[in-house]
């Protein structure tokens, strides 16, 4: 179990900031790599790690964040070894 | 009649309105009407070839018309700084010869659509999604089916779509604008647009073009005139609006 | 090296794009174009280059504004007459703070060249030369609205083998804009994504609608030795 290496709070952005920022999060990170993600609740929550995943990297887990004000999520992704990036 | 003449209006003056606005007066269109209601945003800049630097957080709509102005004296180029929505679309519509749709949502494409046939003026529909160019002639007269021929209804509101569609590449959209352009000068001309009844799609990474037939959906509302206008849909968060076909300005 | 936030905001939409992203962004930001022949048929595809994010474009044009030139997209009527890449320079510096956009110094060595030149000979010389410099290039061919696009990665055949066999084309008409944003679209991928590309390959626009072939070398064409070092 590796801890992750980043963490980007992006509860201060929306769409599609919110993605551009984990994206390229992401493209610095090592396949393998583990990103944990602060999200708001609603439409950043619900659709950055579906962009992730389609993006070819792994959701951990999608969950509130003890201690801090309902709302917001800790998203927990794993850098994928041959993301959607890579073209046909 | 002569294209000074003719008049066009373009539905957005961004990634895909903004070319076709300029190719449109320079080609000489004597009446551009242009509706934008929105401001320039830095995330424009990538595309958007009516906005500068220093126009961030100005209207699009006056900036994009003084640009116009500016370049092509002898076109008058009439900016509405105001939603297109179902209170003026036909009426914007009925003033002019073609209509070019460069909006960057769903709603409106389907208003866009809905209301040039009840107008009785061809529209050319343009998006551009990623890397893919979508160009697509509505004619009132012609054989081909219109958007809601195509895709039946906008997707609902909650079917929020993946935050990547809202990636374009920059001169993909210049691409798909200048085509739109091209396509109303031949419609101005009273020759047969290239899009009528026919999705054309281009995907820039494999350089390939394709062609779909559209035809007329029987029972289609809008086709019937039965329709009411635009669609029940509104943008999402992040003015994403792709569905599984979906296009974007 | 990374995007800084302004830049990350700027080109947001397009660092979403699968198969762009970060270090794609920083090719296009990195990279020396030299753009033959900044006139009106070309002016779309300044543009498009200058807000795609393309570092520096050198433009290449000994000519002065012409009445012809007032079809593009940046030539304003008290342009007439004056110097092209001047005018150029003046309308396209102002889209964008990332880049930097100059006259073509004699000599200078860039990373890919994008050519418009205005007759097939001087088309063929800039080819030549970027094929001998091994750097990437994409070359329009007008012809009335459309015509075509042939792009050149380091190694692919050479422009002679792939241009027009038919020769000049009508002269450029209004909507040539799509043409030249096509070209745009071919460079910035052969500089940002090259693997996207691949292979040299000719693009024709007619109508409206395009075609794609790839590129075929010409038996005997001279492009298909190694460039002499030195």
């Amino acid at each position: 179990m590796t801890a992750p290496v980043a963490r980007l709070d992006l509860r201060a952005y929306a769409c599609p900031l919110t993605w551009v920022k984990t994206r390229i999060a992401l493209e610095r990170l090592p396949v393998g790599g583990r990103l944990e993600l602060w999200l708001r609740e609603g439409e950043p929550v619900e659709s950055v790690p579906r962009s992730a995943e389609e993006d070819g990297h792994r959701v951990l887990s999608v969950e509130a964040i003890p201690g801090e004000p309902p709302g917001a999520y800790r998203v927990l992704v794993e850098k994928g070894a041959a993301p959607a990036a890579a073209l046909p | 009649m002569p294209l000074s003449a003719k008049s066009a209006l373009v539905i957005g003056a961004g990634g895909l309105g903004g070319p076709a606005l300029l190719t449109l007066a320079a080609a000489g269109v004597g009446r551009l009407v242009l509706v934008e209601n929105d401001a320039v945003d830095t995330s424009n800049l990538n595309r958007q070839p009516l906005f500068k630097e220093a126009d961030v957080g100005e209207r699009k709509a006056r900036v994009a018309a003084a640009r116009l102005a500016a370049l092509f004296p002898s076109v008058v180029v009439e900016p509405r700084d105001e939603r297109f929505d179902a209170g003026n679309a036909v009426e914007l519509i009925r003033g002019v010869d073609v209509v070019l749709d460069g909006s960057d949502n769903f709603a409106t494409k389907f208003l866009a659509s809905d209301a040039a046939l009840r107008a009785g003026r061809p529209l050319v529909h343009g998006g551009v999604l990623r890397t893919t160019a979508q160009l697509l002639t509505i004619s009132p007269a012609g054989l081909g089916g219109c958007l809601r021929c195509l895709f039946e209804a906008p997707p609902p509101p909650g079917s929020v779509p993946s935050c990547a569609d809202a990636g374009i590449l920059g001169p993909v959209a210049s691409f798909a604008g200048g085509l739109m352009a091209a396509e109303a000068l031949r419609l101005l001309a009273g020759e047969r647009g290239a899009y009528e009844g026919r999705l054309f799609t281009y995907e820039a990474r494999t350089a390939r073009g394709r062609l779909v037939l559209v035809r007329k959906r029987q029972g289609c509302a809008a086709c019937a005139g039965t329709q009411p206008l635009g669609g029940t849909a509104s943008a999402s968060a992040c003015e994403v609006t792709a569905g599984r076909s979906g296009e974007l300005a | 090296m990374a995007l800084t936030e302004d830049r990350v905001a700027r080109w947001s939409r397009q660092l979403i794009v699968p198969g762009f992203g970060e270090a794609a962004q920083e090719r296009l930001q990195a990279a020396r174009v030299r753009v033959v022949g900044a006139d009106g048929v070309s002016s779309a595809a300044l543009v498009a280059l200058v807000q795609a994010g393309v570092g520096r474009l050198w433009l290449d044009d000994p000519e002065a504004v012409g009445p012809a030139d007032r079809a593009g997209w940046l030539f304003p009527p008290a342009s007439v007459g004056s110097d092209r890449a001047a005018a150029a320079r003046a309308a396209l510096a102002p889209l964008s703070a990332y880049v930097s956009v100059d006259a073509y110094p004699t000599g200078g060595v860039p990373d890919a060249t994008l050519v418009c030149a205005p007759s097939a000979a001087q088309a063929m010389a800039a080819a030549e030369a970027a094929r001998r410099a091994r750097i990437p290039h994409v070359v329009v061919e007008v012809d009335g609205d459309g015509g075509a696009v042939i792009s050149v990665p380091p190694g692919a055949p050479c422009y002679a083998c792939a241009r027009s066999a038919a020769g000049g084309g009508r002269p450029p008409a209004a909507g040539v804009a799509a043409l030249a944003s096509l070209a745009a679209v071919e460079l910035v991928q052969l500089v940002a994504t090259p693997e996207v590309v691949g292979a040299g390959r000719r693009i024709e626009l007619v109508r409206g609608m395009t075609s794609v072939r790839p590129t075929v070398r010409l038996a005997g064409c001279a492009c298909a030795e190694a460039p002499a070092q030195g």
